[in-house]
């Protein structure tokens, strides 16, 4: 009986974390997402995009800097359009 | 409340003589008046005849001046940001961070960021009663006070968007634990917390800053003149800077018709110049309803010093201001 239990708690437990995982995996595309649209808009003056003034731009670079080198070693991979723009700039 | 007063113009039309004279005239009264030149070409401590550039450095009992740097500013301000950087994050490689900075240095707008940096400086002493600024050249000062609206545009929706990235975030934390990363042997972690995210909070601050100029370019305390010749495009220049700054809800207070030609009997040789001139000035009257034009005479010597500088004010600025 109590082994039943176990199973059928285990069950569920299953279920509710696959579709965590579908539903994390979703935000985390959303996230990803975002956060390269906000890098490519805050930074791309480095490849010519056009760019937020660039008081802005000198006032955010440095947490900005610190923020990509973060996102890029979350995950290899991601931010291609972004490694691309650095790669011109011979960035790794 | 300070007041402050911007002269525009183009180059060599009298926009340091006329603001330095104002200023004059302004401390001669006993207001406690700060004259700053934003100009990245030196010529107020010509204009004055004292050497002020670098420091505030005192003219007369209420009279201040001084002179800055907008290109050493601009040096300055990047090497710290940088020299911060790397200390701070050591994996940061040098040579690149470098790059970026010289990037950045030759960027358009960079100077108009200094710019306002500096006159965002200045107005936030309150030792003065006026604060009066000569500036560059019409087009990039134009910019330089429109630039808290454009600004803030920008900010708000990046801000909007940082709102969107914190909230995923926070979603997926939830799940699987705060982002850490290991950069180049350093933990670092990314933050779901607004007030901890160093992205929002210099977002943040920086639309203050700009709320706060955008509110001081607008408000009453803030009186914004053109300097210009009565020549055929003075016209069409003076109403594109009205209408440029009219975009950005800043009024024109008057119009100096700088070096103006009064002669009983013109020679043959510039009649043709003297009528220009009349014409001009009667169209822009007609043209700019509710700005004052006042004229100022083209003297017999550039004005410098002063005591040259308080006669001028004495005799064609003076009239009928009320301070
Ligand atoms: N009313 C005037 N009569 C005679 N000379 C004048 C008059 N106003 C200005 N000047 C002279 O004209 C020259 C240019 O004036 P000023 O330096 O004030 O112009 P500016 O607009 O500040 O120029 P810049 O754009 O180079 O800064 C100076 O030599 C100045 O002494
Ligand atoms: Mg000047």
């Amino acid at each position: 009986m109590r082994n039943l239990f176990e199973v059928i708690k285990g069950f569920f437990k299953g279920v509710d974390r696959g579709m965590r995982e579908v539903s994390t995996s979703l935000i985390q595309n959303e996230l990803e997402e975002y956060e390269n649209a906000f890098a490519l808009l805050t930074m791309g003056f480095l490849s010519g995009l056009p760019s937020p003034p660039t008081g802005l731009v000198i006032r955010l670079f440095p947490h900005m800097q610190r923020e990509i080198q973060v996102m890029m070693s979350k995950s290899s991979g991601l931010f291609d359009a972004f490694g691309s723009t650095m790669g011109k700039f011979s960035v790794d | 409340m300070t007041n402050i007063y911007f002269f525009l113009g183009k180059g060599g039309v009298g926009k340091t003589t006329i603001s330095s004279a104002w200023a004059a005239g302004l401390a001669k009264i006993g207001r406690k008046t700060l004259l700053v030149s934003l100009d990245p070409a030196h010529t107020l401590s010509d204009a004055l005849n004292v050497m002020v550039t670098g420091r505030i450095k005192r003219i007369s009992d209420s009279l201040d001046a001084t002179e800055i740097d907008i290109d050493q500013m601009i040096q300055d301000y990047l090497q710290d940001v940088s020299t911060t950087m790397k200390s701070t994050y050591r994996y940061l490689s040098t040579l690149n961070i470098d790059r970026y900075f010289n990037i950045l240095k030759n960027s358009p707008g960079v100077e108009e960021y200094a710019i306002l940096e500096g006159i965002k400086e200045f107005v936030s002493k309150d030792e003065y009663d006026i604060i009066v600024f000569d500036t560059p050249p019409a087009g990039m000062m134009v910019r330089v006070l429109g630039m808290p609206r454009v600004s803030l545009v920008w900010t708000e929706s990046l801000i909007a968007m940082r709102r969107k990235i914190l909230s995923r975030r926070r979603m997926i934390e939830n799940v699987q634990g705060r982002f850490e990363a290991d950069v180049g042997g350093e933990k670092v972690v990314l933050t779901s917390e607004e007030k901890e995210d160093p992205v929002m909070q210099e977002l943040v601050s920086y639309k203050n800053e700009m709320e706060a100029l955008r509110n001081l370019f607008s408000s009453q305390s803030c009186k914004v003149s053109i300097v210009t010749m009565a020549e055929e495009l003075a016209l069409s220049e003076t109403e594109r800077i009205i209408g440029a700054l009219k975009e950005f809800y800043i009024p024109v207070e008057k119009v100096y018709l700088n070096k103006y030609m009064r002669i009983e009997n013109p020679p043959e040789e510039i009649i043709g110049k003297i009528e220009e001139q009349g014409s001009v000035v009667m169209r822009m009257k007609e043209e700019l309803k509710g700005i004052d034009i006042i004229e100022i005479p083209m003297l017999r010597s550039s004005p410098r010093g002063v005591e040259v500088l308080l006669a001028l004010y004495r005799d064609y600025l003076k009239e009928g201001e009320k301070v």
